[in-house]
């Protein structure tokens, strides 16, 4: 995150010497004194390092299909530990590869809503007037659409697959993100240093990239980390009903729909995804709690 | 006189306001029928396909003919919207050709209302429950347990519940059914527990509501018992039970409104998933089978009715909150 890195050196040139500690020295201090927010970091970290090593960490590809382990339990074979699906893949394998699909498309999804909202909510808070108007009521006219819904819809007409659903769920989910960069911005924007940056002449870009986004950042950083979880369930969403993520692909959503016809003697298909949704969704929430109240030292008491 | 007068301007601006948002409301529904159409035409595959039905090339014109398919989008588009504001004629399912759209959702909607009812009623009765006592108990156990399940309930999606639910309830204890759901009318007189199959399926839906009212309850009923007119009435030596009737609950329930607002709709759309593992028959389960079946009257009205409950409730509870609370301005965010 530069921009991250600029609004802490900001801070850090301001304050002078180097025995001061940054803002974000600071958030992270706190951070990291909040047991929750750590464990949720670790369970992040840890399904982010399975996404991203998947290839050298699970055991067997993905797509490998065994005839002759089809439907096996846990430990019922040596070679795999979570035992095998209905059409003799090994599991263990497949929910390596799911954390792949749902960090790509929790994360994927949220930088799209920060580059379409946060210019256009900066925009409309900044300038006020007539732009303001138009893209307020453009953000009022998609809030009144069901997004899950939207979603549903949306795929059903460009058909699956890990980019349409991307695409797919952002297109509802920049709009908190316009509002809230929109709402700080109109907030700081009469701010002193604000007044200031104009009079020494300093362009509309200007102000808004390196003075007013800065300061604009705590609110919009604590709304992506809730908003990774937000992104998260709805791939598993979509996938659950069986439109999203197409085979061979695996995603948790789609293990678990598909586990729902064998719940009754094979558990370990509905046990195994379902956790790991859970615990993803549990630990980017942490991550998101611990970082709002890191980053916000009004909320301490 | 100058009282009277105030209050005419008040129910005056009240009327205005409503009125912008009735009309607001029936532009979105427009909008969202007109992009609903168009993308739903859009769907690869028509609901005639070659795959689906092998047809001599006159029969299969003939249908086409019949649906109105034949013509260009934006005839068809107009003929609907002609059909539907005049006669509230929706067309004809094409997966049950033999009935009519607005019928088949009047069936399959008794189902989906008493799943979501019930869901209601448990989620605030349990839910403002739980926030009220952990209110009062701050930071005992029953205080953590609340925490725990609101964390689990915002955070956990309502299917994974359900199947864990599914998996512990019913394979292996095997003390409730797989899922179903009894729609007669004794199971809403007598509970859930006459008619077990409720149970599951209420429980994994009401979860995530549930926990957001706890929450809700809790930090409102914190933030009121702070306040000055809470301690004035405990300096009068009025009894615990009427403070906390009469003083806390009221002010903190207030917030609860907007709750309502951020429950309620999505309650609508989360009916599909839990329909989808509990196999019960409701309007979620058809949204999913017109979808795979390029079934459009059908997509086309139950989007159009989720909308439109969807844009009601958010009318709804921002009046009932204007009402409620006075210190809220009338159209001060402009609507935003």
């Amino acid at each position: 995150m530069t921009s991250e890195a600029a609004a802490g050196m900001n801070v850090a040139s301001s304050s002078g010497s180097d025995k001061h500690r940054t803002l974000w020295q600071d958030a992270a201090r706190r951070f990291l004194r909040n047991r929750l927010a750590v464990f949720g970091l670790t369970i992040v970290l840890f399904f982010l390092f399975l996404a991203i090593f998947a290839d050298l960490v699970a055991p067997y590809p993905y797509d490998k299909v065994y005839f002759d382990r089809v439907l096996r339990m846990p430990f019922d074979l040596p070679g795999h530990p979570l035992g095998t699906d209905e059409v003799g893949r090994d599991y263990m394998s497949r929910l390596i590869y799911g954390a792949r699909t749902s960090m790509t498309v929790g994360i994927a999804v949220q930088a799209i809503a920060c580059l379409i909202g946060v210019p256009l909510g900066s925009l409309a808070g900044y300038m006020g007037g007539r732009t303001d108007f138009v893209i307020s009521r453009f953000i009022d006219s998609m809030t009144a659409f069901p997004g899950l819904m939207f979603s549903i819809l949306i795929i059903s007409v460009w058909g699956g697959g890990i980019t349409k659903v991307i695409f797919a769920l952002s297109i509802t989910s920049w709009i908190g993100i316009a509002r809230l960069t929109r709402g700080q911005i109109l907030s700081l924007r009469e701010k002193e240093y604000i007044e200031a940056a104009r009079c020494l002449g300093v362009g509309r870009n200007r102000i808004i990239v390196r003075h007013l986004l800065p300061n604009a950042l705590t609110p919009i950083l604590v709304a992506i980390s809730f908003g990774i979880p937000a992104a998260i369930f709805g791939e598993a969403g979509l996938s659950f009903l069986g439109i999203g993520i197409n085979d061979p692909i695996p995603s948790w959503g789609k293990m678990v729909g598909v586990s729902n016809a064998y719940v009754r003697v094979y558990w370990h298909l509905a046990l195994f995804p379902t956790v790991a949704v859970a615990l993803a969704m549990l630990g980017f929430s942490f991550v998101g709690d611990g970082l709002r109240d890191a980053l916000d030292p009004k909320m301490m008491e | 006189m100058a009282s009277s007068s105030r209050l005419q301007i008040l129910g005056q601006l009240m009327a205005r306001y409503i009125l912008g948002r009735i009309l607001s409301l029936i532009l979105v529904l427009f909008v969202v029928s007109i992009v609903t159409f168009f993308l739903m035409h859009q769907v690869p595959g028509g609901p005639f396909d070659e795959t689906k039905a092998p047809l001599p090339p006159a029969a299969k014109e003939n249908i086409l003919r019949k649906y109105g398919l034949d013509k260009p989008i934006h005839v068809q588009y107009l003929n609907y919207m002609k059909n539907v504001v005049l006669r509230f004629d929706f067309g004809i399912p094409y997966q049950q050709p033999t009935t009519t759209v607005t019928a088949l959702i009047a069936k399959s909607w008794k189902v989906t209302a008493q799943v979501g009812l019930t869901t209601v009623l448990v989620a605030f009765g349990l839910g403002i429950t739980l926030g009220i006592y952990a209110a009062y108990h701050q930071n005992s156990w029953i205080d953590n347990v609340t925490t725990f399940i609101a964390m689990l309930g915002i955070t956990v999606p309502s299917f994974v519940v359900a199947l864990w639910l599914i998996l512990f309830f019913a394979v292996r204890l095997k003390w409730l059914p797989m899922g179903g759901w009894n729609a007669s009318e004794s199971c809403l007189i007598g509970g859930a527990f006459i008619c077990s199959d409720w149970i599951m399926p209420v429980v994994a839906y009401a979860l995530g509501p549930l926990a957001i009212i706890a929450r809700y309850t809790r930090a409102s009923m914190v933030d009121v018992m702070r306040q000055d007119f809470t301690r004035t009435a405990k300096a009068k030596g009025l009894g615990n039970r009427t403070i906390m009737f009469r003083h806390i609950l009221r002010n903190a329930l207030i917030p609860m409104v907007t709750a309502l607002g951020v429950i309620i709709p999505n309650l609508l759309t989360g009916s599909i998933f839990i329909e989808a593992v509990f196999r019960i028959n409701g309007l979620g389960k058809f949204f999913v089978t017109s979808i795979f079946n390029r079934d459009y009257p059908m997509i086309m009205a139950l989007f159009l009715l989720i909308a439109f409950l969807w844009s009601l409730t958010y009318l709804f509870t921002d009046i009932l909150y204007t009402w409620i609370d006075p210190r809220v301005r009338l159209g001060a965010e402009g609507g935003a």
